[in-house]
């Protein structure tokens, strides 16, 4: 179970292809089909595709870091929710679907690209692939000799129940999504694949439940009041974009302030400049590589930033701010001032306790039974080889020697493990980078 | 208020007889309940989503009017939270007056309830969407009306300012009620979806409620963590515990007094709370001296106005106080630091706290005085106006410390011992020493032009400065630079 937990794959070259391969693919089989579309059909089609372009503009940065565009994606499934139909009154089919979709989303991208933004594009690739899922699911896929969108065309009468059934191919379709992005940033950040999925999947079902039956919400209004659905209903999504535009805008502000505070003892020369930001990198790279869920990590960089937050209370500096040189008791005491100041603030109780015990030697934990969170040990890793590698981690590998003469004494040595691999990986990309 | 919810739901019944659509009561019921339920008190900046109004926007059409004063009685009658019974008994008036109200202006609008035999876009828009935007309208109103008329009756504020604030905050908001409210009409009949639709609306609606909760805990939990920022610079000064968090508010009190709008009220008090955290480049001894300080001292420490800037400069938040932290040493009159900007020319943020600053300076107790008393330190503060204050401040000042009080800091004389016996640098008598050494302000003006032209400069290289003006080093000043007023 260990090993799958901690599985690293690299996908994301494999989901661009993919969806590459499906986007043609789709426009392939639908251009011969064209000819079975009436005027109104068209129009439909035409105004799901500028509103998929446009949505695809409004981007958010999730909780998790990846990019996210609600009002494309709501489009998208209901688009692969509705009932446009061919002049011979068949649904059209996914191909056509799934066409309009692309390219209103690689429309979209462009749109992006031109304004001088950058989009991501393996995230939209997932976005893609997953959202293609509702129409195969919805018009394809054989449910006992008929697709589900001819079996709903008969209940009339029980217009909730199709309500329901579209809820589900929503949410089979999003699971896809959130799955594939999770692919998609765990080969980016090098993380394991398993507790990236579950994560993406936890800390995304919120928007995603919004997603989805804004999604069952225009497909079911536009059979009452025609293309109107499209911008009326995607009104109350709009609301939820901007609330949770500015969450994100919030969380950005506190970690400028969190880089604030933890350059205190920059100005005052108690530590050398930018040491908290190497650190707080480095810590963060092993917390992924180790597995850990956005909430711990977010803490886990903010106790790296704020690790010599201590120092501000001493009267005279430490001789380049290296906390690994001095005494296990000033140590301490440094660790447990700046853990003192950080819980003044009353919300940061974790950090606190991340900051108390990053001192704390592995052997406690070996030989006593001491709890020592995960963070703690990391950030005292990270922090010890800062300190000995220095600046330019000229001297890398001396660090990782003397790493390697306290490894399971005072460094826990699955912790050490893990940096050894974010420091194979950072100098295969300085290389490929030269 | 009872009796204007009592009176036209009483019609109501009177004229339309009992409801009808029983599922279609239960369910706008149960919604009006848990809606009421997770009415949000107040989620940080001034963002509040109503739901309740929706609903009741939503049983007019679904239920009439009868149907939709049940749903405002209900909702407010059945809780599980204690709140005094005047208040109960005022909210079941008012939502039941507010949801029948509301319900009979749509059916005077020409909307149809149950939107029986209407269909297609355009007879929709007619027959129900306009008149639920009449009605809409007339929810906003009535519920205006009856919030300002109550706190007239409980504040005093006059009513038609009130009802003015009220309308220009929810109004907005009211418009989203009134198109959310449509769109759940338009799922529930004629595109036959029923009860259900309740679930598919309400869900984004959710989602963007629980957003802003999160917005706001966030923005709450920044706001102390800024906090953090002061509580590290009063770990150097041990004798000026508070003084930031005092300076904040009173600040902020002198914002409002001042009649400015909600935004710059909070950039000043940000101002006022984080005016001295420069002061953390500031060495440790210089802060506890034990002795008077040299000249070189003193520049250094008046230069945390700008190192304040420097440190919390990337941060977006605090964008809108860099100012008020950057010149709250300015004097009215031209002659303070570091820029020597004079009267309107100095922001208005840093005018306040350098009035606030003066103020807890002279009711704080040091080793070499006493704390004055709050009627002394306004006297004193008075005296500087026109020559190290603005006037219109200080002004506010006799308007606040009248109406919000104010205590005087003593301190226990262990945290006093701290502070050895060098002048404080926020004392005003500091203010006129430094206004009277127009060498020491060119000082510190040369590390703000030395900043122009050399990039980051720290603020212990102090030695160019004194080569650089080596004639005001000597004639020790009473030299003038700077205009007067």
């Amino acid at each position: 179970m260990n090993r799958v937990r901690r599985l690293q794959v690299d996908l994301v070259v494999h989901v661009e292809v993919l969806a590459v391969v499906v986007a043609v693919a789709a426009v392939a089989l639908s251009v011969p089909k064209l000819h079975t579309l009436d005027q109104n059909a068209i129009w439909h089609l035409a105004l799901f595709l500028v509103a998929i372009a446009l949505g695809e503009t409004a981007r958010l940065t999730a909780l998790t870091g990846r990019d996210t565009a609600p009002m494309s994606t709501a489009a998208a499934l209901a688009l692969s929710l509705s009932t446009i139909a061919t002049e011979g009154h068949d649904p059209i089919g996914s191909a056509l679907v799934i066409a309009t979709i692309a390219i209103g989303m690689g429309a979209g991208g462009l749109l992006l690209h031109t304004a001088g933004d950058t989009p991501r594009w393996p995230d939209a690739a997932a976005r893609l692939l997953g959202v293609a899922v509702a129409p195969l699911l919805y018009r394809t896929f054989d449910f006992g000799g008929q697709t589900l969108i001819e079996r709903l065309g008969n209940w009339v009468d029980n217009r909730w129940a199709v309500a329901v059934v579209m809820v589900l191919v929503g949410i089979a379709a999003m699971l896809v999504d959130l799955t594939l992005e999770a692919v998609v940033s765990a080969g980016r950040a090098h993380a394991p694949l398993l507790p990236t999925i579950i994560d993406e999947v936890r800390s995304s079902a919120a928007l995603a439940s919004a997603l989805i039956t804004s999604g069952a919400l225009i497909a079911l209004a536009e059979y009452a009041i025609g293309l109107a659905a499209l911008p009326l209903f995607l009104l109350p999504l709009v609301l939820t974009y901007f609330a949770v535009q500015r969450f994100a805008g919030v969380r950005e502000t506190y970690r400028q302030t969190i880089a604030s505070l933890s350059s205190l003892t920059d100005r005052t020369g108690y530590t050398v400049p930018d040491h908290a930001q190497r650190v707080s990198r480095t810590a963060v790279a092993i917390g992924r590589d180790l597995g850990m869920g956005q909430r711990e990590l977010t803490d886990l960089e903010y106790a790296a930033m704020l690790h010599d937050l201590g120092q501000v209370a001493l009267r005279e500096p430490i001789p380049a701010g290296a906390t690994v040189a001095v005494s296990p008791a000033d140590q301490q005491r440094i660790a447990q001032d700046g853990a003192d100041i950080v819980r003044t603030t009353g919300v940061l109780d974790s950090v606190a306790q991340i900051l108390e015990a990053q001192t704390t030697p592995f052997r406690q934990a070996r030989e006593f039974g001491q709890d020592i969170p995960l963070s703690s040990r990391i950030i005292k890793v990270a922090n010890a080889f800062d300190d000995i590698a220095g600046p330019s981690q000229a001297s890398g590998a001396t660090a990782m020697e003397r790493l390697h003469l306290g490894l399971g004494y005072e460094y826990d040595p699955d912790v050490v493990d893990s940096l050894t691999r974010v420091l194979e990986r950072r100098q295969r990309a300085a290389a490929t980078g030269a | 208020m009872c009796v204007a919810g009592a009176v036209p739901f009483a019609l109501s019944w009177f004229h339309f007889g009992p409801p009808r659509d029983w599922l279609g009561l239960v369910t706008c019921v149960a919604l009006g309940i848990a809606s009421w339920l997770l009415r949000e008190t107040n989620v940080g900046a001034r963002v509040q989503l109503s739901f309740i109004s929706i609903i009741t926007l939503a049983a007019a059409v679904i239920v009439g009017p009868v149907g939709a004063g049940i749903v405002g009685i209900t909702a407010t009658l059945i809780q599980f939270d204690r709140e005094r019974v005047v208040v109960r008994v005022f909210n079941v008036g008012l939502f039941t007056c507010m949801a029948t109200m509301t319900a009979l202006v749509y059916l005077w609008a020409g909307g149809v309830v149950g939107a029986a035999g209407v269909e297609g876009p355009l007879p929709l828009i007619r027959h129900v969407g306009i008149p639920l935007m009449i009605a809409d309208v007339a929810q906003c109103l009535i519920n205006a009306g009856a919030l300002a008329a109550i706190l007239r009756v409980a504040t005093g504020v006059p009513m038609r300012m009130q009802a003015w604030k009220l309308l220009s905050t929810s109004g907005p908001a009211y418009i989203g009620y009134g198109i959310i409210g449509f769109l759940f009409v338009v799922l529930w009949i004629p595109a036959h979806v029923g009860w259900f639709s309740a679930v598919l609306v309400l869900a984004p609606l959710f989602v963007a409620r629980w957003a802003f909760a999160q917005y706001g805990d966030e923005l709450r939990a920044h706001e102390r963590t800024l906090r953090a920022l002061v509580t590290a610079v009063e770990i150097k000064e041990p004798h000026n515990q508070g003084h930031s968090e005092r300076v904040a508010r009173l600040s902020e009190w002198l914002a409002e007094s001042l009649g400015l709008g909600h935004k710059e009220i909070q950039d000043i008090r940000t101002a006022g709370m984080l005016h001295d955290i420069g002061k953390v480049s500031v060495p440790t001894r210089l802060l506890r001296g034990r002795r008077a300080l040299t000249d070189d001292e003193l520049v250094l420490l008046a230069d945390h106005a700008r190192a304040g800037v420097e440190l919390v400069d990337d941060i977006d938040f605090v964008a809108g106080s860099l100012d008020g932290i950057a010149h709250h040493h300015e004097r009215y009159d031209g002659r303070g630091y570091p820029a020597g900007l004079a009267g309107d020319r100095i922001p208005l943020a840093a005018r306040v706290v350098a009035v606030a600053d003066a103020f807890d300076a002279l009711t704080s107790r040091r080793s070499y005085r006493a704390a004055h008393g709050v009627d002394d330190a306004v006297r004193l503060v008075e005296e500087r106006a026109g020559t190290h204050l603005d006037p219109d401040v200080v002004e506010a000042l006799d308007r606040v410390v009248a109406r919000h009080g104010w205590q005087p800091t003593v301190g226990s004389d262990e945290l006093v011992d701290t502070s050895g016996v060098a002048m404080d640098h926020d004392d005003p008598e500091m203010s006129d020493f430094f206004a009277e050494r127009s060498d020491l302000r060119a000082r510190l003006r040369g590390f703000v032009d030395g900043q122009e032209d050399q990039g980051q400069r720290g603020p212990h290289d102090q030695t160019d400065g004194d080569q650089r003006h080596p004639d005001e080093q000597a004639g020790h000043g009473h030299r003038h630079v700077g205009g007067r007023v």
